[in-house]
């Protein structure tokens, strides 16, 4: 008799534990945006306006490569907006994943700047576009100043038997491979299988001089502080938070160019809170937002508006002009590689050894 | 005669059928389980190592092209035959180093046998990712192993090679996986009859030949299912070398990850953990093998 009760009130529990999700889970997911951005880009003080109208109204994901978050939304995850950087625009929009988005509903839309709003993979015609862009920055070595002396201002230096174990450089196609194309003389946006073979033999080369090859910039961060790594290939988010700590580290002005990148927001094609990432996408072109941006890790806001909120010196400080065409005129611009995929497998195999 | 045989047969009929219905219900769960996760997962790898890669997320067409460049380029066999290595390696580690303290759990303990058993558990219950960075703690440049070298004045300069390097994969896997290699060998030394060990004191045997020909004999099937326990799971790890590994000790798994990740070829990836699996399987296999002719009773 007891064990009957017992099991009914488990059944009679159970039922209601079911009942209680099958109302909750389908209304959590209908009232919070769901966002996939870089590790890092998550900060609540990017989006302080849409926090406020939506309390707890976002879902974030982060990852640390743009080319893993592509396999993972190709493989079926799917979050409303997602973060991708400029050159990957047409990958994902050959594989159909991305819905134009209005720019009549981005409010600061003209305060961005032309050379980033003109981008031409980015034009869906008709007043639409398939990314907002967001954020600039650059890619180049940041090395401790007291381990090596005056270093010649070359991407070479991630080739300098010199420093043998106590190289680092980034794991992911638009970063090393871009540089490697740089230093074998070849377009690193057009390659033909005996320009890829060239690459090839570069990346070799480096293979048993580095430490690491890694989108941990953390674990980078702790290295270069302590010692362990002389001289990496980071993004300038990094220099920013070392110089922060007082290490003695510079960013390296390569004679061949540093890389600049650009990234901003995408609409997935099935997006389901398509409101709420309007909001959420005019929340961050704030020029507070952008601020933030710059002021936080270094990094350039695509908008101007950002930019007319931090003082003159704090930008000298950064490094940062208040014009990304200055910064454009000596680096350059990661677009879209035509080979991607196929530099991408390559890199995989030289990396093991191959 | 064939009247009682009847009535006697209806009795075990019905609570036979009941059985059986417990029985059905009870595997009911496994199979669902082998069937679903297991068996539909491998044949959808197996589907997907031939097809062809065309981007979409299934592939096209029938190919045995996956194989044929992996099995061409010898790259994949250096880094099959790099991850076996490693996997033997920190087999043996943890098997050798385990054995002791399962000889001493099953022999000496007494008393304290519950808490230690606890003390060898209680690591676990912490994530692994977690005992990962302890050992990055403990190896780094600037981490505990280096300060005591520094401090004692054994080194005048830090040691790099504590860290990033295949000797980091190898101890930070053996630790990892210790106390899935203590427990078996632990029951298996539990079931050494204790009256063997009595008979050959009592014939006059030292303790090492007590050891040689009766403890470890008997023991051998829980080491071999330490070895197989930890052996497979390495073979295939991609998160070890890539937290403490550096770029000399990149493994299949790492391989196989990027081809699902960065490269953007699932078929090629599917095939590479195809052939991975066969290989595994034909190292087991060997190793009962060996097992058998050892005239262990496995």
């Amino acid at each position: 008799m007891l064990g009957r009760t017992t099991r009914n009130m488990l059944h009679g529990a159970a039922g209601l534990v079911s009942l209680v999700a099958s109302l909750v889970t389908p209304a959590l997911a209908a009232d919070k945006l769901t966002y996939f951005t870089w590790s890092g880009y998550e900060l609540p003080a990017f989006n302080k306006s849409f926090l406020t109208a939506h309390p707890d109204g976002v879902d974030i994901s982060v990852f640390s490569d743009d080319d893993e978050a592509f396999t993972k939304v190709k493989a079926g995850f799917h979050p409303d907006l997602a973060h991708p950087c400029y050159d990957k625009i047409a990958r994902w929009n050959k594989e159909g994943l991305l819905q134009p988005i209005d720019t009549k509903r981005i409010k600061n839309f003209d305060t961005i700047f032309p050379v980033f709003k003109d981008l031409p993979d980015i034009q869906a015609g008709d007043g639409k576009v398939w990314m907002v862009p967001w954020d600039w920055g650059n890619t180049s070595i940041l090395y401790r100043t007291d381990l090596v002396k005056d270093p010649a201002p070359s991407w070479n230096l991630l080739w300098d038997k010199q420093y043998t174990g106590r190289i680092a450089t980034i794991d992911a196609v638009h970063d090393t491979p871009v540089v490697a194309a740089l230093m074998a003389g070849v377009n690193p946006f057009d390659m033909s299988p005996a320009d890829l073979e060239k690459v090839a033999a570069k990346l070799r080369e480096q293979r048993p001089l580095l430490r690491a090859y890694t989108t941990d910039m953390t674990s980078v961060e702790q290295s270069l502080a302590s010692g362990e790594l002389v001289a990496a290939m980071t993004w300038n988010a990094s220099a920013t938070t070392l110089k922060k700590q007082g290490v003695k580290v510079e960013f390296l002005k390569p004679k061949e160019g540093m890389l600049t990148w650009a990234c901003g927001f995408v609409m997935l094609k099935d997006a389901k809170n398509i409101d709420l990432a309007y909001d959420f996408i005019n929340s961050r072109l704030e020029g507070d937002s952008g601020k933030e941006l710059i002021t936080q890790y270094g990094y350039g806001s695509a908008s101007s508006a950002a930019f007319a909120l931090v003082p003159k010196e704090e930008l000298e400080r950064l490094q940062l002009p208040a014009d990304p065409n200055v910064v454009l005129k000596s680096t350059v611009f990661t677009g879209p590689m035509k080979q991607n995929d196929d530099l991408a497998k390559m890199f995989e195999k030289v990396k093991a050894g191959g | 005669m064939s009247v009682s045989a009847e009535t006697d047969h209806s009795i075990p009929a019905a609570s036979d059928r009941r059985r059986r219905l417990f029985q059905f219900g009870m595997s009911a769960p496994g199979a669902l389980a082998t069937s679903v996760l297991v068996l539909f997962a491998l044949g959808i790898v197996l589907f997907l190592s031939f097809r062809t890669n065309d981007g979409s997320l299934l592939g096209s067409g029938f190919t045995v092209g996956n194989f044929a460049s992996a099995l061409s380029d010898p790259l994949y066999a250096t880094v099959i035959l790099r991850s076996l290595t490693i996997a033997g390696l920190v087999t043996l580690a943890t098997v050798v180093t385990a054995y002791p303290v399962a000889y001493y759990l099953a022999f000496h303990a007494g008393k304290h046998r519950g808490l230690l058993l606890f003390i060898v558990t209680l690591p676990f219950w912490t994530s692994y990712l977690l005992r990962v960075f302890a050992w990055k703690v403990v190896l780094a440049y600037n981490g505990v192993l280096n300060s005591a070298l520094l401090n004692t004045g054994i080194t005048s300069e830090p040691i790099l090679a504590f860290l990033n390097t295949p000797a980091a994969v190898v101890v930070t896997l053996a630790h990892a996986y210790a106390a899935f290699a203590i427990l078996p060998i632990y029951v298996a030394l539990e079931n050494v009859p204790k009256s063997l060990i009595e008979a050959a004191e009592d014939l006059g045997a030292r303790p090492f030949s007590i050891f040689r020909r009766i403890i470890l004999p008997i023991s051998m099937p829980g080491v071999l299912g330490a070895g197989l326990v930890v052996f497979v799971p390495t073979v295939g790890d991609y998160v070890t070398p890539a937290l403490v590994g550096g770029p000399s000790s990149t493994l299949i798994g790492s391989m196989i990850q990027a081809q699902f990740g960065k490269a953007n070829d699932w078929p090629f990836g599917a095939a590479l953990s195809v052939i991975v699996m066969l290989v595994i399987l034909a190292v087991v296999v060997a190793a009962r093998f060996a097992d058998k002719h050892f005239g262990s009773r496995t």
